[in-house]
């Protein structure tokens, strides 16, 4: 059982943490970091949330149960800049908008095909961290259940066994 | 729609062919009853397309296929392929019609079930559809796909009886003896291509001129024929594919696969008569294998092994007459093809049909059939016949072709031709005598007479053949100018005067009946004979090379699976030898520049170091917890770095990567009982492992700093790319160089390893949640 200082430090951390990796991500294109560095900042807020409360809660947590199936979610976005611009007729992962036309911007967000392609990979980092975490996460909480109801009935077995 | 009213012959028996076993599979899976009748009709419908396109005439289809290498989808209905075509599609529909009749005797002896005819009809229509595109195809790529298609066809044809390991290694003998081969084929094509620059045959025979290039080029292809046509000394093969259900052995031991090869030098004709040494080479492989099948032939007691001796043999003459070559040499092979085909699938069925009669499979079991089965005894005599060259049979054209062309290199050659056609009139007239001569032997069912009607038909057209020739002749004479690059009259005539074909005709008849004759007194010697020839003849051979590979991959495979350590061992050692010797071989002038070093970079080299230290600390630790933390200091050294070297992007992706692999690290280490973790501490492995190690390491790591040293020697191309894509990132709209490698100038890679990100991920989590790990 981790101490309340722990659990306390976690809980401050945790969205701190996503807007870390929110601003990684979207400023990834004019500055350092990018889908993937974003991905694997936010996977290690949420992993270190199950290191502090444990895997009783796990399940509630809603970005636990989400993030997996984003991973999928992530591979179809970066599948669609690839293939959408096939449609038009243009070669495979023909970005838009093209060199050379305004870009439209919010702050350092630009909003181009290559930066939701980006996205696309934080979603597969993400969920991928999370998924892999979580599931260490539940197979140890099962071993640990497992060994306290071997203990239980290694000690019934005593009690009983001292009782005849 | 031009295309409706004015087909293209080509693409239409392209088509007819290649719809003939889809259409039989789509059909046969919904209603597997009825697929023998689909298979038939559809190749009836393949047949007629062929007849109606040779009738047609010349026709060729092309588009570009392969633009960058110039390979053409380029396929001709030429005399030659139309010849072929039709034997294909035409032997293909009496094949599958008496198909229709074995298959359900042959699955009450195996226990098949009914469905699995469908993989059966699937994959003889599969091989009728690729050779009908081998035929036509006159690009050597396209020639090349279509002869591998058989070669693949003809390995679950050959073992379709997969339950029975005979079936199994025959396939695969079969497969590799002309997979590997078809390789030369591949390796002649492209030689041609390196001195014609193109793949198309027509223009390469324009150009064509006596070259050692070429002659390289068409040896290896003819290896690859002949290696198919189950010459000496790769026949072996053959006889062991006799373990496939009878009409398989009909069809590709008569028309198609061995008929593949001779085609193949057929087509390739203009080119191998450019170099006297590779006919000389035709002459003596085919003189060689027409005696080695002959003799074999007339000592086998199996029935369908006799027969498959005899295509060797027969085979045989079809070359040695390429290897004579002029005009009777060409049209007299073409012809042989011909000829050959009809009677020998004939042969090959009436085995197929005395053995589901009879219940047994050996000359010696059998006799006397011909009171019980008159109307098998008559279709397989005209069959007999024709092999045996006698009159009023298509095969006695044959032979006088054969006899003709001898004539022209005259002497020692016509005596050789007389003895391989009396040894072929010997081993044939000996199966029909043992079968249907002699007193009655063994039990009998009635023939079914769907194996009768398919036997009967081909017999009476080997005599057609005989009685009205100038159809055949005809088709031949076409075929024939395609391959002599020039018209080419055949004159097939019976004359009734001392000429020298018939006289030696008749030498062959006396001959070969001698030989039955003489049977008690020939025949010790020749088993003799031939006992040694299989205790060292080239199956030997082929069964030590197997097991050789075999036992190489065993311990290789033995060595990789034992644990993690030999597993990365057998990665880093081969690409360790293989760069170390790239390294070796390149000039080393300028490659390995030792740089200037100020005291800017003191901060770099003092975490090398620390990198370089803790690299060698992580090989000491003995449990797995101080193992996993050495580990991650090594990367986060490595993360600094990188800082400072101003690369933030990768530092900061060090440093992640780092962190989220120590979590999961340790996560997996509480997941192991603490017993194995306590109890492997202890372990210490032996000292020759430790030695063996780190020898593998040295090598490995050495390699490895040498290929980076003379990387980073060579700044010049690396930074003229990144200079180039620095240039370029804003006009893609992005001032982060990496990112927009990333995303933009290098999206696939990244695309891929995603891909790969999320299938690892799949893996990972049935392997929690449900595999073993759970």
């Amino acid at each position: 059982m981790t101490t309340e200082l722990v659990r306390l430090v976690a809980r401050i951390l945790l969205m701190p943490t996503f807007m870390v990796a929110f601003g990684v991500m979207i400023k990834g294109y004019a500055d350092v970091g990018d889908g993937f560095s974003a991905g694997v900042i936010a996977a290690l807020g949420v992993a270190l949330q199950i290191m502090a409360f444990g895997t009783k809660d796990l399940n509630r947590m809603a970005i636990v149960r989400l993030a997996p199936r984003g991973t999928f979610l992530g591979l179809f976005i970066a599948l669609l800049t690839v293939f959408v611009p096939a449609i038009r007729g243009q070669a495979l992962f023909t970005h838009w908008p093209p060199p050379g036309e305004e870009v439209i911007h919010f702050g350092t967000l630009e909003l181009i095909t290559a930066v939701a392609f980006d996205v696309g990979v934080f979603l597969v980092v993400f969920g991928f961290g999370v998924g892999v975490i979580s599931s260490i996460a539940r197979a140890q909480a099962r071993l640990v259940s497992a060994r306290e109801r071997a203990q239980r009935l290694v000690d019934q077995g005593a009690k009983t066994g001292r009782a005849r | 729609m031009t295309w409706v009213n004015h087909p293209n012959p080509a693409l239409a028996v392209l088509i007819a062919a290649v719809l003939a076993p889809i259409v039989t599979v789509i059909v046969g899976y919904w209603e597997p009853r009825r697929v023998s009748l689909v298979a038939i009709a559809t190749t009836a419908v393949a047949f007629g397309a062929s007849v109606w396109g040779a009738w047609r005439g010349d026709a060729g289809y092309s588009f570009h296929w392969i633009d960058t290498w110039g390979v053409r989808f380029e396929i001709s209905l030429d005399g030659l392929a139309a010849m072929y075509a039709m034997l294909a599609t035409g032997i293909g529909l009496l094949v599958v019609l008496y198909a229709s009749g074995y298959m359900p005797l042959h699955r009450s002896h195996t226990g098949q079930r009914a469905i699995e005819d469908v993989r059966f009809y699937a994959f003889l229509l599969m091989f009728m559809a690729a050779m009908v595109g081998l035929v036509m195809s006159q690009d050597l790529i396209l020639l090349f796909v279509f002869w591998d298609l058989t070669a693949i066809a003809s390995f679950f044809l050959i073992g379709y009886d997969s339950d029975l390991e005979e079936s199994r290694d025959a396939a695969m003998m079969a497969l590799l003896v002309t997979g590997i081969s078809a390789v030369g084929v591949l390796i002649g094509a492209l030689l041609l291509w390196t001195e014609y620059r193109t793949f198309s045959l027509p223009l390469i025979f324009e150009a064509a001129a006596p070259d050692p290039t070429v002659t390289w080029a068409v040896a290896l292809i003819l290896f690859g024929a002949l290696a198919k046509s189950a010459q000496f000394p790769l026949h072996f093969w053959l006889p062991r594919a006799m373990a496939a259900p009878t009409p398989v052995s009909a069809y590709l031991h008569s028309a198609a696969m061995v008929a593949a090869g001779v085609f193949l030098i057929g087509r390739i004709y203009p080119l191998v008569a450019l170099d006297d040494r590779i006919t000389n080479a035709l002459i003596v492989i085919g003189g060689a294998s027409m005696v080695v099948g002959g003799l074999v032939a007339l000592t086998r007691d199996v029935l369908k092994q006799v027969l498959a001796y005899s295509t060797i043999s027969q085979y045989g003459y079809v070359v040695v007459m390429f290897g004579i070559g002029g005009t009777y040499g060409v049209a007299g092979a073409t012809f042989y093809v011909i000829a050959h085909a009809l009677a020998k699938s004939a042969l090959f069925m009436t085995a197929g049909a005395v053995t589901e009669s009879t219940h047994s499979n050996t000359l010696s079991e059998v006799g006397g059939l011909w009171r019980r089965e008159p109307l098998l005894a008559v279709g397989s005599a005209m069959a007999s016949a024709g092999m045996m060259a006698l009159p009023l049979t298509i095969g006695f054209f044959k032979d006088e072709l054969f006899f003709a062309s001898s004539d022209t290199r005259g002497g020692w050659m016509q005596v050789f031709a007389i003895l391989g056609a009396a040894l072929s009139f010997a081993y044939i007239g000996r199966f029909w005598k043992e079968i249907f001569l002699g007193p009655e032997k063994g039990d009998h069912a009635p023939v079914p007479g769907r194996l009768n009607v398919p036997i009967l038909t081909l017999g009476l057209l080997v005599v057609a053949g005989g009685i009205w020739v100038e159809p055949f002749r005809d088709v031949a004479e076409r075929a024939a100018s395609v391959s002599f690059g020039a018209e080419l009259p055949i004159e097939l005539a019976y004359h009734l005067d001392t000429r020298a074909e018939n006289l030696m005709a008749l030498a062959v008849y006396v001959l070969g009946i001698l030989i039955v004759v003489t049977e008690p007194w020939w025949r010790q010697a020749l088993f003799t004979f031939v006992s040694i020839g299989e205790r060292i003849g080239p199956a030997r051979l082929y069964y030590l090379a197997v097991k050789a590979a075999n036992n190489l991959s065993t311990s290789i495979h033995d060595f990789e699976v034992r644990d993690l350590r030999s597993r990365i061992a057998t990665i880093l050692i081969p690409a360790g030898v293989l760069v170390l010797l790239a390294v070796i071989v390149t000039p080393t002038d300028g490659t390995f520049i030792i740089g200037d070093v100020d005291k800017g970079d003191l901060p770099v080299i003092l975490m090398v170091v620390a990198a370089t230290v803790s690299g060698v600390v992580v090989t000491l630790p003995r449990d797995h917890l101080r193992l996993a933390l050495t580990l991650s200091c090594v990367g986060y050294s490595l993360a600094v770095v990188y800082a400072f070297l101003g690369s933030p992007d990768v530092a900061l992706v060090a440093v992640l990567i780092e962190t989220i692999f120590a979590v999961v690290f340790i996560g997996m280490l509480v997941l192991i009982p603490g017993a194995i973790l306590r109890y492997e501490r202890t372990l210490r492995p032996a000292r020759f492992r430790v030695g063996r190690d780190a020898v593998i390491a040295t090598i490995a790591g050495s390699v490895a700093f040498f290929v980076v040293w003379s990387a980073l020697s060579r700044p010049s191309a690396s930074t003229t790319v990144i200079e180039e894509q620095s240039k370029l990132a804003p006009i893609a709209h992005g001032y982060d160089i990496v990112t927009v490698i990333l995303a933009d100038f290098r999206g696939f890679d990244t695309m891929g390893e995603i891909t790969v990100v999320a299938i690892a991920f799949l893996g990972i989590i049935s392997l929690m949640r449900v595999g073993r790990l759970r």
